[in-house]
């Protein structure tokens, strides 16, 4: 155990004291919260109003505020869930690059140990990293207005880092096989960049995508930690605006936004629940780390 | 007793034979260097020994265990010092050895308790919260010995040690390789491509295309096949080459050179006052490479 620990906290340590590795593991984050600030909030709220017809003098524009800021945090958060275990496992490449697998393979340490703490530290910096935006996130809304949490949303908040960041780490502990130098791995880290934000819908919503893209996007196992995120940080307030409203529009209205905003995975063609998206991420996680425990082994398996 | 024994190593990769079938004994507490150019098989050899490549074939024991069957016993007993650094450059020399002693088991007090005997002989005080990146090559190389020796191995595999280091660094690393051979007794498995680092070896072995091409001590080695040269500084002249009749000599930009062994006082006393200018050459580490291998080395 001490052995597992040691390369675990190693590898933490590589992440988090590499400042600008930090922050480059933030980068789709921060493009995501300067575009919002630059335009993206005055369209989500324009297109919000837009569809508000005959609701405007029911709805709070407080209210569409915050939701507005809802959705700034869930693409925050969401495109952190991608870019940092991307940016830990890096560590795997440069390890194998400068043959420091070399020395760590020459300790009595068991291959599965080295494989399982690369995991590990993936996925703890993913969840610190996540944990801390998420709270800082919603300290600020809640400074901002009303989010009508409860306990048990914001307990499913922190619920659904864990699971982003487990399912990100699973995926890219294969990804990063494909890479045999940093400098590669740095390249696909900028496309990766590029595309995380249109992945989860954080620049546009995936509803405005055709079929095909939306199910492409939704194959991800982010698009669904996304829809997870929009869901339990913001349907107490989409409730609220219902409540708002009355019942006039029989719930039209709060039913398009989530339309609009995709709080529901759509694939192939078909709208899943909430509780599918979750069986299909869990069910990602399960084939990757089947995958992990075929192809790591040979890996690592002396040449 | 054998720290190492190796007998019929091979190492093949597809048609590439790196080692082929090599055999040698190191004994415990003793410096054993390889020698070879690059691409000879050094690297491979060592990394085989250290349980990270695997062999074709032949057997493999290190303090009586075998290699492919006892591997996680000898990874206890070795420390290796790679030929490129494989710390972490953003963490400190302290988080380095700490991290690096956990890979072994160890508690934090027990690193701790390895780590004080060295911490004034390699004078890890002044460098022990400085990034392992922002190290000179010869503070890196002096910690990449420590965290070899940090779970008290008794084997320390040395992938050429001192590459890349200025002069002087080259002497500290030497300096500390001493220090371990007499406080530690610890044996040491040189790899190396510079001829004088083999002069304090006990045994050499020379490996050329994966091949053993001589094994002995430096003494043995030179003795068998280097001979003394005198090197005698005067102009080229019939008058001297007679004097130099029925010996094998030659003449090199402005000194002749005459191999002799024994009777070299001799020769020199009969022709005192002819041979004023003279220097007596011993044969070198260098001339047994070129003369087994045909190749020169760095020196």
């Amino acid at each position: 155990m001490r052995k597992f620990m040691g390369l675990t906290r190693r590898n933490l340590l590589i992440y988090f004291k590499d400042v600008q590795s930090v922050i480059f593991s933030m980068l789709t984050s921060i493009i995501v919260l300067a575009l919002y600030l630059l335009f993206l909030k005055d369209t989500f709220v324009d297109s919000i109003e837009g569809a508000m017809q005959g609701l405007k003098q029911l709805v709070d524009m407080a209210d569409v505020d915050m939701l507005a800021n809802g959705l700034l945090l869930v693409g925050i958060l969401s495109s952190a869930m991608i870019t940092v275990p991307y940016n830990c496992l890096v560590t795997i490449v440069k390890d194998r690059e400068c043959k420091i697998d070399y020395d760590i393979s020459a300790t009595p340490m068991k291959r599965w140990q080295i494989i399982l703490s690369y995991f590990t530290a993936s996925t703890i910096s993913s969840i610190v990293m996540a944990a801390l935006l998420l709270t800082v996130g919603m300290g600020f809304l809640a400074s901002r207005g009303e989010l009508y949490l409860t306990a048990g949303s914001i307990a499913a908040m922190y619920g659904i880092v864990l699971l982003g960041a487990v399912s990100s780490t699973a995926l890219f502990m294969l990804v990063v096989l494909f890479f045999q130098s940093s400098s590669a791995s740095s390249a696909f880290f900028g496309m990766l960049s590029a595309a995380a934000g249109f992945v989860i819908g954080a620049y546009i919503p995936i509803s405005q995508f055709s079929s095909p893209v939306q199910t492409f996007c939704n194959l991800f196992p982010a698009s669904g930690i996304t829809v997870m995120f929009r869901s339990a940080l913001l349907d107490g307030l989409l409730g609220h605006i219902d409540q708002e409203i009355g019942g006039v529009d029989q719930g039209m209205f709060v039913e398009s936004l989530k339309e609009v905003f995709s709080f529901r995975t759509r694939l192939f063609g078909d709208e899943l629940s909430l509780n599918w998206t979750v069986g299909y991420v869990l069910a990602l996680v399960a084939v990757c780390v089947a995958a992990m425990a075929l192809i790591y082994p040979k890996i690592y398996k002396r040449k | 007793m054998y720290a190492i024994e190796v007998e019929h190593l091979v190492k093949k990769y597809k048609e590439h034979l790196a080692v082929n079938d090599i055999s040698f004994g190191v004994r415990e507490g003793e410096l054993f260097a390889f020698l070879g150019e690059n691409g000879a098989g050094k690297s491979t050899t060592i990394n085989i020994l250290c349980t990270i490549l695997k062999k074709t074939s032949g057997s493999v024991s290190i303090f009586g265990k075998e290699l492919g069957k006892q591997d996680d016993a000898i990874r206890d007993m070795i420390g290796i010092v790679f030929q490129n650094s494989v710390l972490d450059g953003k963490l400190t020399v302290k988080e380095n050895l700490f991290t690096r002693g956990s890979y072994y088991g160890m508690s934090k007090s027990r690193i701790q308790e390895q780590l004080s005997p060295f911490m004034e002989a390699f004078e890890l005080d002044e460098i022990w919260n400085r990034r392992y990146e922002r190290l000179s090559g010869g503070q890196r190389r002096r910690v990449d010995i420590v965290r070899a020796l940090i779970h008290a191995p008794r084997i320390l595999f040395l992938d050429e040690p001192t590459t890349g280091l200025d002069p002087m660094s080259r002497k500290l690393v030497w300096n500390y390789i001493s220090y371990l051979r007499k406080n530690r007794g610890i044996t040491i498995f040189l790899t190396t491509h510079y001829m004088e680092e083999t002069r304090d070896a006990d045994n050499v072995v020379i490996l050329d295309q994966g091949r053993i091409v001589a094994a002995d001590t430096p003494v043995g080695l030179k003795s068998r096949y280097t001979s003394t040269k005198l090197i005698w500084y005067t102009g080229q002249s019939a008058q001297a080459e007679q004097l130099l009749a029925g010996r094998d000599f030659s003449y090199e930009a402005d000194h002749y050179a005459i191999p002799m062994e024994a009777e070299i006082t001799e020769f020199l006393y009969q022709h005192r006052h002819m041979i004023q200018d003279y220097e007596v050459v011993k044969g070198s580490m260098d001339d047994v490479f070129l003369k087994l291998t045909g190749k020169e080395l760095a020196s």
